[in-house]
């Protein structure tokens, strides 16, 4: 086995976030990172499409934070941006918001789910997010920039979701939810922030390499993919 | 005092470090900041046995001692430093070793490769 791949699935960039995405993906790479998600919220998404810098060993991929407070709007949205984009988040914060996302196979992945006074899961939400495939993203941001009785408070809600998706095996995601190049972390230090947070070392190194690949693997089909399960091994004149 | 037997001293590990930040920061400055965000993230009786010391520091980079058995801990609370002395900054842990001078030799002296990276990102921050 080689040395693992590891994904920043959650950075935004100007005119969400503060550095352009070419300052982020070069600070990334320094940091070890084989991929950085460029995913802007769509209520501040730039006039023309962002041309993505790329090379063979670091890649920026394409994707996109939605906000929408309306479950139906918000599934329209998802409908219209799921065709060009690589990673599709959904920003969570309501319990109708945090429903549509996790019952839409089309979703990767739902950030900041929770809301007042609950962690914003449960066991009906952890089973649709299974079964539809939804990971439950971990952001590092609000961890690393609250102190006190609001970390307390983001880190029980870790918990409880953490509890929660061991049960119903729900996919995680470690991002680092950047809004500026100092919010981006190193691989290594993002794996022992998430142990001492309470997540177990192969949950944790799973959220930074395995779930992004599947996720990037699903959205960007072989050629000769025709649908799930179905595939075309060999080329050939068949008629 | 008589010194320690080495048998019987604490056993050690040295994280190398770059430092990343808007403007440039003292030592003093940085020790402050270590110590609490440290005690902030794991509690003042866990980080005593962390053991955190800031050795060095100087030119971006510098050296953290910390006990061999806390080195998770440690690298996770200097994950959680954001500011130092007000302006915004971030710790990159290079790398860990048994002795000082290994973890010179082998992260700090040869870094040459990351310099402009390094330099870019103090600059940007301002624009």
């Amino acid at each position: 086995m080689g040395k693992p791949k590891f994904y920043d699935f959650c950075v935004h960039a100007v005119p969400d976030g503060e550095n352009t995405v070419e300052q982020l993906a070069a600070l990334a790479r320094h940091f070890g990172h084989s991929g950085i998600a460029l995913a802007n919220h769509s209520d501040k998404l730039p006039q023309s499409r962002p041309v993505l810098p790329s090379t063979n060993e670091f890649e920026v991929f394409r994707g996109i934070e939605l906000v929408e407070e309306n479950p139906s709007k918000l599934h329209s949205l998802i409908g219209k941006f799921r065709k060009s984009v690589d990673v599709l988040i959904v920003h969570g914060g309501s319990e109708t918001v945090n429903r549509a996302a996790l019952e839409n196979p089309r979703v990767d992945i739902l950030n900041h789910p929770a809301f007042d006074k609950s962690s914003g899961l449960n066991q009906v939400l952890a089973k649709a997010a299974a079964e539809n495939d939804v990971a439950i993203g971990l952001a590092l941001r609000p961890l690393i920039h609250s102190r006190g009785p609001r970390r307390v408070r983001l880190l029980s809600d870790l918990r409880a979701n953490l509890d929660l998706a061991r049960k119903y095996d729900v996919s995680l995601v470690l991002s680092s939810d950047a809004m500026s190049c100092f919010d981006l972390r190193s691989p290594m230090e993002t794996l022992a922030l998430a142990e001492v947070c309470g997540l177990e070392e192969d949950e944790a190194l799973e959220a930074i390499t395995t779930v992004p690949e599947r996720i990037i693997s699903r959205n960007r089909p072989v050629p000769g993919y025709i649908r799930e399960g179905i595939e075309v091994l060999e080329e050939g004149d068949y008629f | 005092m008589k010194r320690l037997l080495p048998s019987l001293r604490a056993k050690k590990r040295y994280l190398a470090f770059e430092l990343i930040s808007e403007e440039p920061v003292s030592r003093g400055d940085l020790v402050k900041e270590v110590m609490s965000s440290a005690s902030s993230l794991l509690g003042d009786v866990t980080t005593s046995e962390c053991d955190i010391k800031v050795l060095g520091f100087e030119d971006w980079k510098g050296i953290i001692q910390c006990s061999h058995t806390k080195v998770k801990e440690t690298r996770a609370s200097l994950t959680t430093l954001t500011r130092v002395n007000g302006k915004r900054a971030t710790l990159h842990v290079l790398g860990a070793s048994g002795t000082v001078k290994r973890a010179t030799e082998k992260f700090l002296q040869n870094c040459t490769a990351f310099e402009p990276e390094i330099k870019i990102k103090p600059r940007t921050a301002e624009e």
